[in-house]
């Protein structure tokens, strides 16, 4: 697998291949930011794009690679924040997060998973807010690094760890998922 | 990576499987990202988004009478300075712009699926003034008469 040295050096001088590999894997990972603040489907796709090429324009400035995911998360972040000062937008309710979307028929057939996943979702909803803006970016789908979930999200790294032990914890204790390990 | 080996893996590996399932990133944004390679700075200078009212924590500043909010914009290119206004009409910017020092340039505003959405010229004191449709990100390109060489702004979303 090329590094991300070679990757973004590749995409510098004009390799579209490199720049698809360096979209595939960051993809993710600038969307669960987005969407960690929040956004609506929409908001974050222009999160999304201006983050992808605020990249493009500086692709001979990156200094460190291995900190590439760290950059496109704090660029995100950064655009996050100005949609949200900038904007009219409305504030989601708490619970329009990744339960707004309804469940998959073809779950229906598998109840016990999906008798889980509810209880999952139920438990998700009572986190407060910067737990769960912390489970959107753990859930990411290569799982970022400490470093860029604390870019996203605007933490210090050595508070991730702490935090994400607090989440979890309250998570896995909440009474939906409590009683259905008991029962 | 050992920060992610610990009690809660299985929980977590849950969490992706249901939100991975719920809130994956749609085709459309991973082909946006794919195509925005094609806006490659070839020959021209980077200039930096220096400064932007809208992320700053004071409030936007709201001109006097209409009450529609106004966003300042400065981007730079080594001696060129590019202050921009912003003014927003619903779905309509207007773009007051001023080079610094003067250049008798033109301005081409770029946006993400049109090569020039909008063009202007410098008057004799640098300065433009472009309308242009807002919700996308735009760039600025500067052309003018050598000595002066080619600048290209950073994105914003307008």
């Amino acid at each position: 697998m090329a590094t991300l040295r070679e990757l973004i050096e590749g995409a510098d001088d004009g390799d579209q291949a490199a720049w698809e590999e360096i979209v595939d894997r960051f993809s993710g990972l600038v969307w669960a930011t987005a969407r960690a603040h929040r956004l609506s489907a929409s908001e974050a796709a222009d999160v999304a794009q201006t983050t992808w090429l605020r990249l493009v324009e500086n692709l001979d400035r990156i200094q460190d690679p291995d900190r590439l995911g760290a950059w496109l998360a704090t660029t995100a972040r950064r655009e996050c924040l100005r949609l949200i000062r900038l904007g009219s937008r409305e504030q989601p309710t708490a619970d329009d997060w990744v339960l707004d979307r309804p469940t998959d028929e073809h779950l229906d057939s598998r109840l016990l998973a999906r008798e889980r996943e509810s209880a999952l979702r139920a438990a998700l909803s009572r986190l407060d807010d910067r737990c769960q803006a912390l489970v959107r970016m753990l859930a990411a789908p290569e799982p970022p690094s400490y470093e860029e979930i604390g870019a996203a999200l605007g933490m210090p790294v050595g508070a991730i760890g702490p935090t994400r032990a607090r989440c979890l914890q309250k998570l896995r204790r909440s009474p939906e998922l409590a009683s259905l390990e008991s029962g | 990576m050992d920060e992610h080996d610990d009690q809660f893996q299985p929980l977590v590996s849950e969490l992706r499987a249901l939100i991975g399932d719920a809130d994956p990133v749609p085709p459309l944004v991973t082909e946006g990202a794919k195509a925005a390679f094609g806006w490659r700075r070839l020959d021209a200078d980077l200039a930096e988004l220096l400064a932007d009212s809208s992320l700053e924590t004071e409030s936007l500043a709201r001109t006097r009478g209409t009450g529609a909010p106004v966003r300042s914009v400065t981007f730079s290119a080594g001696e060129l300075t590019i202050d921009i206004e912003i003014h927003s009409d619903g779905a309509r910017r207007t773009l007051l712009g001023q080079l610094a020092p003067r250049q008798s340039v033109t301005i081409e505003i770029q946006t993400f699926d049109d090569n020039q959405a909008a063009i202007a010229a410098t008057d004799s004191l640098g300065r433009f003034r472009a309308q242009i449709a807002g919700g996308r990100q735009i760039r600025l390109r500067i052309v003018g008469e050598p000595p002066f060489s080619a600048v290209e702004t950073s994105w914003v979303m307008i």
